[in-house]
């Protein structure tokens, strides 16, 4: 039993590491703990249907599963215009709301009422657009394939693990071996002297929202994919995006991968001890302990 | 018809004020101290628990049976929330503003779950009924009733009222806008900055502790989803529109908010069919959030507000400090 | 008649609009020269440089770069067009490694001139080249700044402007740094150098100007201006009636 916690842990972890490791970009470079980020899972998980749904009804073909997968040509296809639209989607949000905020010196704590009301606002109008009843891409049940161990897994399950794995070394090379990744680290430490060095600092803050939202949606997709859609799904996924990022140390990538995991097996294992009905309460715990013992977490610069 | 007209207007406002007081004990932390209380949800319904479970009687489905009177579970709520808001203020008070933001939205969540989980004590889902009304020997007279509730909130909104102003006049109130315009200079005083917040935080939460006591006395029972994130926006948004650092204003924005809130809710109850009527309720969420944000865009001062919503030591460095002001 | 490498007209600076810091600067710096920014504190030195680099907002006045007016122009182009700033503070980035440091700012050049310049730059600080690779955090102070240094040299600036650049270093440091500044003017490059330490930064400029409340109060070739009894007076008694400015 404790191995297919482990498993699901993992999996769970991952999804929460893909998230975390947006918010931690966004947090270490806009410098304000967006509440508005769980709100791109749920839009990107959404996007993703409604584009994958289209392609179905153009093309019967896109939706046959390919291979052992439950879904079709028209999710992968659909996940790139999804990650394509969030991106816009986050875009926008800064363009009216957290851009203007930022250029009339607004302190962090404006920004966070910000994005507490644009969070709101967002989660509504899907409510409003797709109803609160849960949603799938598809119908298509599949069997957990044993692995060894004890451990269960389904094609999705593992497809979203390499998929998980495969973006965060992406991620890392991006910051450690390109200019844009670079120009982001530095925009991370300090803006001013980015400017001064020749950084067009708001450049890189948009790519940094075109990456946190596509990871977002990516990680939307994931759970809708393995659980189902709601409305709610990013909202209640915001407290544990959060506790990773801080366990993890606000702006690096690693970190926030490694804390996502961590929440993600405690979650597991705690469900496994105390029942399912406190799942959310682990990570708040994680929380306050890393609040208490440590605040700069795992491998962060800034407390 | 009059007199329902009355009466549909006592209850109106009765519950506009309790949603006053949860604004004036969000403006102690907000508008004097300069703290971001994400979860005031949570802090209401411990409020509220405390209190149901102090003076309902004794259930096979909750904690209760103590019989205490209704002052007394009121008191005990203001304390618990206050007790609770200590606690989290301490842990988080010393660090970034958004920490303490990111902290109290997990105690909210929190407390939810302990009200939903915690059967035995709370009553799960369906939460803590019967719990006892002032004036409930009047119930057989409804304009009576509502007038006398009504009453007594009023009286409960102005001893608030006169209580913080007079906190803030005082000494005490002195050293805490110091801290929050310059902290620096504070210090030099000799004046333990935190110590300062984490009281002014207790006494905040303490106050919404009360506001979740007094809505459940008048209404007459506790639910966890009486206390879900849509109620701290509300109160935020109160305290925005008013305008926050002020507690005229604070009060001013529960009533304006609340009003504007019921009218879209009847307006929504009336346009839309019924099988529409959750998808409605969204969209009145989206027009009030919009409406959020563009107050926080046009006029973060709110309609009362002060001049400095915040001490300018707290601002994020613009990004692209050009000279002709442009980015 | 060739304009001035950098020239201010009439500028008005100030972080807040209420509070203008600068009151009304005229002054320039022809090309080729090292010219030193003297005054007592809170005269508007250091905030007269940020300034013209673009950090701190201008509410009235000119800064011209040649014959261009840059003024309205934002800092991360004003390095594009040839004017370098080191700050006082905060001068490089210490998570980044000193390698990535210059490859940050060589970003701005074109693709083939990178590689290049950064080569000529670890040969000019051949403590530099020997770890490249050290992150920027763990290198002493007067390491750091020649690193500031290297890094505003990346671009081949016309202008290079430092603010107290000897600030907190030990004297052997500071006369390291002072005789680099100078190597770098006699390459060709303008300097303009914002400074406390008086004798040192008059001992390698041309000329040097002081700054009193926001407006500039004398100036002078830097060799007669070190035993000028006027500065000394503008030093110790900043609120007196400016005396008669030699030509």
């Amino acid at each position: 039993m404790i191995a297919q916690a482990l498993m699901d842990g993992l999996i769970a972890g991952a999804m929460i590491g893909l998230g975390a490791i947006g918010i931690t970009l966004t947090y270490s470079i806009l410098r304000f703990a967006n509440f508005a980020h769980g709100e791109l899972i749920s839009w990107g998980a959404y996007l993703a249907l409604a584009a994958s749904g289209a392609l179905g009804y153009l093309s019967g073909s896109l939706t046959s599963s390919i291979g052992p997968f439950s879904f079709g040509w028209s999710l992968p296809l659909a996940a790139a215009l999804a990650i394509v639209l969030t991106g816009v989607v986050a875009l926008v949000s800064d363009a009216l709301l957290f851009g203007r905020l930022r250029a009339k010196g607004g302190s962090i704590i404006i920004m966070v009422m910000a994005s507490f009301g644009a969070a709101l606002t967002l989660r509504s109008l899907l409510e409003f657009i797709f109803t609160s009843k849960p949603v799938y891409y598809t119908s298509a049940l599949q069997i957990a394939l044993p692995l060894g161990g004890g451990m269960k897994a389904t094609p999705d399950q593992l497809l979203t693990l390499g998929i998980s794995a495969v973006l965060v070394v992406a991620i890392h090379l991006l910051l450690t071996r390109t200019a844009i990744g670079r120009s982001m680290r530095a925009v991370s430490e300090n803006q001013q002297l980015s400017g001064i060095v020749g950084i067009d600092v708001r450049k890189v803050i948009r790519m940094v929202w075109l990456l946190g939202a596509g990871l977002a949606c990516v990680a939307g997709i994931m759970a809708g994919l393995l659980v189902q859609i709601r409305p709610h799904m990013g909202h209640d996924l915001l407290l544990p995006l959060f506790a990773a990022a801080i366990l993890g140390g606000i702006g690096s990538v690693p970190g926030a991968m490694l804390a996502g995991l961590i929440v993600g097996l405690s979650e597991s294992l705690a469900v496994q001890f105390i029942g399912a009905e406190w799942r959310a309460a682990v990570a708040f715990v994680i929380l306050v302990a890393v609040l208490l013992i440590h605040p700069k977490g795992l491998f962060g610069r800034v407390a | 018809m009059s007199v329902e007209l009355i009466g549909y207007g006592a209850f109106f406002i009765t519950i506009a004020l309790t949603y006053a007081i949860m604004c004036l004990g969000l403006n102690v932390q907000w508008g004097q101290t300069g703290l971001f209380n994400v979860g005031v949800a949570g802090f209401v319904a411990v409020g509220a628990y405390v209190s149901a479970i102090l003076t309902t009687p004794e259930s096979p489905s909750h904690l209760g049976g103590f019989g205490l009177p209704i002052v007394i579970g009121w008191l005990g709520g203001t304390l618990a929330a206050a007790l609770i808001s200590f606690l989290i203020g301490a842990l988080t008070i010393r660090l970034r503003a958004d920490y303490l933001a990111i902290a109290t939205f997990g105690v909210a969540v929190v407390v939810q779950l302990c009200a939903l989980n915690l059967e035995p004590v709370t009553g799960g889902p369906f939460g803590i009924g019967f719990i006892p009304r002032p004036f409930s020997d009047l119930a057989g007279e409804p304009l009576a009733f509502s007038l006398l509730n009504l009453g007594v909130l009023i009286a409960v909104v102005i001893a608030v009222y006169l209580a913080l102003e007079r906190l803030v006049r005082s000494p005490w109130g002195r050293v805490l806008r110091a801290i929050r315009e310059d902290e620096t200079a504070a210090l030099a005083l000799g004046k333990n900055a935190v110590k300062f917040r984490l009281q002014a935080f207790a006494i905040g939460g303490g106050i919404m502790g009360l506001a979740g006591a007094v809505h459940a006395h008048f209404i007459g029972f506790v639910a966890p989803d009486n206390y879900v994130p849509i109620l701290t926006f509300q109160v935020w948004a109160m305290l925005i529109v008013g305008g926050s650092g002020n507690n005229r204003g604070a009060i001013l924005g529960a009533v304006l908010v609340w009003g504007v809130w019921t009218a879209s809710a009847a307006a929504i109850s009336v346009l839309f069919p019924p099988e529409q009527q959750a998808r409605a309720a969204a969209l009145q969420i989206v027009m009030i959030g919009v409406a959020l944000c563009a107050v926080l865009l046009l006029r973060p001062r709110g309609l009362l507000g002060e001049v400095r919503v915040v001490s300018r030591h707290v601002a994020i460095p613009s990004q692209g400090i050009a000279n002709a002001g442009k980015t | 008649m060739t304009a001035p490498a950098l020239s201010t007209q009439a500028l008005v600076a100030g972080y807040e609009r209420d509070l203008p810091i600068v009151r009304g600067i005229d002054f320039s710096i022809d090309a080729g020269e090292l010219v030193v920014v003297l005054g007592p504190n809170g005269a508007g030195k250091s905030t007269l440089v940020k300034a013209i680099a673009g950090l701190v907002p201008i509410h009235s006045g000119t800064v011209r770069l040649g014959d261009r007016d840059v003024t309205a122009v934002p800092a991360h182009e004003k390095i594009r067009q040839g004017l370098a700033f080191v700050p006082q503070t905060e001068n490089i980035f210490t998570t980044l490694s000193i390698h990535e440091n210059l490859l940050v700012a060589a970003n701005i050049l074109p693709t083939e001139a990178r590689g290049r310049r950064i080569a000529d730059l670890y040969r000019m600080f051949p403590d530099l080249a020997a770890r490249p690779a050290l992150k920027a955090g763990q290198l002493s102070g007067g390491q750091r700044q020649m690193l500031a240094v290297a890094r505003a040299l990346i671009v081949t600036p016309s202008v290079l402007i430092l603010d107290e650049p000897s600030a907190g270093l030990s004297p052997k440091v500071a006369t390291d740094i002072f005789r680099t500044l100078k190597a770098i003017n006699e390459t060709g490059v303008t300097i303009l150098l914002v400074e406390q330490n008086v004798k040192a930064a008059l001992a390698i400029a041309h000329r040097g100007v002081i700054l009193v409340d926001g407006k500039l109060r004398h100036e002078g070739p830097a060799t007669t201006l070190a035993g000028d009894p006027i500065v000394a007076e503008l030093y110790l008694g900043a609120h007196r009636p400016a005396p008669v400015v030699s030509a």
